[in-house]
């Protein structure tokens, strides 16, 4: 039996070519800005990344079931503006204390979330124009909060009791940023989701043929329901995590985070057509985006280019993806013969 | 469908009643938004002068977007506007849409942004943002005693006013031999990106002791990026005049910014209008160029939501009408 043979190096490569991307723009950087590689850097680093991560990672479940969720930034906007509403002006001069504030936000989107999937699945609008709808129905929503202004002073003051939002953005565990902590472990969480629990074997089957999961009694319905939720809780948070670092709920924000988000899926390996994708891949490609938007930074390369480059990434990296599925296709009948059984595939 | 053909034309009926009973000549207003605080000040002014002298008003904003100021443009037309008082969304890609207007018999007042084209609106009233920018870099360059590494954010790099803003900067700045600046980055106007972009360029350069922002929104990003780093001593100037960067420059975080009296412009294109309508004529230049102001810690309580309210500028405003 033969072991390691070059078919099986390039089509690892391949795999990985969004880990091989990173590493190199990590080494790339490191190269070029001598601060780059030092902890505090990387610390703030992580905390840009956590973002788009962070609301990639709520995508992910989404796109493979062949959905798409145009609506994260509105709701990130939205939560921000949910939360920073109570914590300042509150409902009848009772102002909320931050932990109430943010189960509010986090209701509030998650009722969006679940509007997003009634739609996709009950009504049978698709993914693309459902969330469109609600792009504008959360923005508008969020601007009508407080008639277009931002609301300030989030940090509150403790004689009106409403201190300790800004935990949420600003506040270290370990010396690590606390939004960096919340996209590890809500990364993990997903992933564990995606291959250990029954649901997350359901999420690769209603993607992969709805009609055939739905033939083997998984409720089709209800799982596309359940992504589309927890796609608008991660954007949720996401949108209180920016509120918190800035001390000010201001309601455009999030304006075109959705692409952003759906970059990072598409560069992770997760395809827009349903039932392959991984959730390590989303948060790998979050990190591509992450840090060469900082790098490029750091090195003063202007904006203009700044878009032009993260263009060419996102093409090439789907680029390569087609060239997968063709290498694949081809070498199969060798591989097959070298390899006693194929692993599974989700990882 | 018979009830609903019914009920379509009793509300049809119901909304021409309405506008049968207002005679009150209608004044459009068109802004870029109205989740900017500046632009909501602008509009805001605008529409109570209006109401105050006797008008209808209907305010729009056109999102930056020239198509989205056109089709605004077409529906002031067809609702039969006396004014329209446009804050515009382009220099060039707003000329066609002025002209219609014009055309259509609407009295055209430009606020904030002109057009490049005269002789089409009756006036184009601007602050002054080249004169702004010489007021703020001088003050930013006095507070870093002259000398040190400093860094800019621009605004969105193709709007003419972050150009003029930072052509503004650099032609005092640049006097100054040992002041360095180390990066320039865009941040889009935006509060969080310059949050971030802030933070990134705080740790590529270690020695910066000064940001220059192109607006208050950035100016406000940036503080709380330096804040996040525990960092403490950064001056940091805006543009713009807002509230929340007022409130900023009072605790100390910010230290200047030049006030755009986006009030004080508003209210004068609508009075000038109404003058127009009264007499034919407004009595003014078609181009108008109104001063920016500055704001520091020692004048920042007479500034209130972009207009300067202490009793010194009263006579100020009228020796300038």
């Amino acid at each position: 039996m033969r072991s390691w043979g070059w078919a099986d190096v390039v089509l690892l490569l391949l795999k990985l070519r969004a880990l091989v991307v990173l590493v190199a723009l990590l080494v790339l950087f490191t190269a070029l800005t001598p601060t780059f590689l030092t902890t505090n850097n990387l610390s703030i680093l992580a905390k840009h990344v956590s973002i788009n991560a962070l609301l990639a990672v709520g995508m992910t479940f989404v796109v493979i079931t062949a959905g798409i969720d145009l609506s994260v930034g509105s709701i990130a906007g939205l939560a921000g503006m949910v939360a920073g509403g109570l914590l300042t002006v509150g409902i009848g001069g009772h102002v909320a204390p931050a932990w109430l504030a943010v189960i509010v936000a986090l209701l509030v989107s998650a009722s969006v979330g679940w509007l997003n999937g009634i739609m996709v699945t009950r009504l049978g609008v698709a993914p693309f124009i459902a969330t469109l709808g609600t792009l504008y129905i959360a923005r508008g929503a969020a601007l009508l909060l407080s008639n277009g202004r931002t609301f300030p002073d989030l940090a509150g003051t403790a004689a009106r009791g409403n201190t300790g939002f800004t935990a949420i953005g600003q506040s270290f565990i370990l010396r690590v940023p606390t939004p960096v902590w919340m996209m590890v472990v809500i990364a993990a969480a997903t992933a564990f989701v995606a291959i250990r629990t029954p649901f997350g074997r359901h999420v690769y089957a209603v993607g992969g043929n709805e009609r055939a999961a739905r033939l083997a009694g998984i409720r089709v319905e209800r799982v596309i329901v359940w992504t589309y939720v927890f796609s608008a809780l991660c954007a949720g948070l996401v949108g209180m995590i920016i509120a918190s670092q800035l001390e000010a709920a201001h309601p455009a924000t999030g304006e075109s985070f959705e692409l952003n988000a759906i970059a990072a899926v598409v560069l992770g390996g997760t395809s827009l057509m349903g039932g392959r994708g991984t959730v390590g891949g989303s948060l790998i490609g979050a990190c591509v985006i992450g840090v060469l938007a900082d790098g490029l930074v750091m090195m003063g390369v202007s904006e203009f280019w700044q878009m032009v480059i993260k263009g060419l990434v996102i093409v090439g990296a789907v680029t390569v993806d087609q060239m997968q599925m063709k290498v694949q296709a081809r070498m199969m009948p060798a591989l097959l013969r070298s390899r006693s059984k194929i692993t599974k595939v989700p990882m | 469908m018979r009830s609903l053909r019914i009920v379509f034309l009793l509300s049809l009926t119901l909304l021409t009643g309405c506008g049968r009973h207002d005679h009150r000549p209608l004044i459009a207003i068109i802004v870029p938004s109205q989740d900017n605080p500046f632009f909501k000040a602008e509009a805001d002014a605008a529409a109570t002068r209006a109401t105050e002298l006797g008008y209808r008003v209907r305010v729009d904003a056109h999102e930056d977007d020239a198509y989205r100021q056109d089709n605004l443009v077409d529906a002031a037309i067809a609702s039969n506007a006396a004014v329209l008082i446009l804050d515009n969304a382009g220099t060039d890609a707003s000329i066609s849409a002025v002209r219609r207007a014009t055309k259509a018999g609407l009295k055209v007042f430009l606020i904030d942004r002109a057009i490049n084209a005269t002789g089409i609106a009756k006036a184009q009233i601007v602050s002054d943002n080249n004169q702004g920018a010489h007021l703020v870099a001088t003050e930013f360059a006095h507070v870093m005693g002259g000398k040190g590494d400093y860094v800019e954010l621009l605004g969105r790099e193709s709007d003419t006013n972050t150009q003029v803003r930072t052509k503004g900067f650099h032609e005092v700045l640049d006097h100054f031999p040992d002041l360095k600046p180390v990066g320039a980055q865009s941040a889009n106007w935006s509060q969080s990106e310059a949050f971030s972009k802030t933070e990134t360029m705080l740790q590529a350069h270690a020695h910066i002791a000064g940001i220059i922002a192109g607006n208050d929104t950035m100016a406000l990003g940036a503080a709380a990026a330096v804040k996040s780093a525990g960092l403490t001593g950064i001056k940091i100037v805006g543009f713009d005049g807002s509230p929340d960067v007022i409130a900023a420059i009072k605790t100390g975080d910010i230290q200047a910014t030049a006030l755009q009296p986006a009030v004080f412009i508003a209210q004068l294109a609508v009075d000038e209008a109404n003058t127009l309508l009264k007499t034919g004529t407004t009595g003014k230049p078609e181009m108008q160029v109104i001063p920016c102001e500055l704001a520091t810690k020692a004048n920042a309580n007479e500034y209130v939501n972009f207009e300067h309210v202490a009793p010194q500028t009263q006579s100020a405003k009228e020796s300038r009408e």
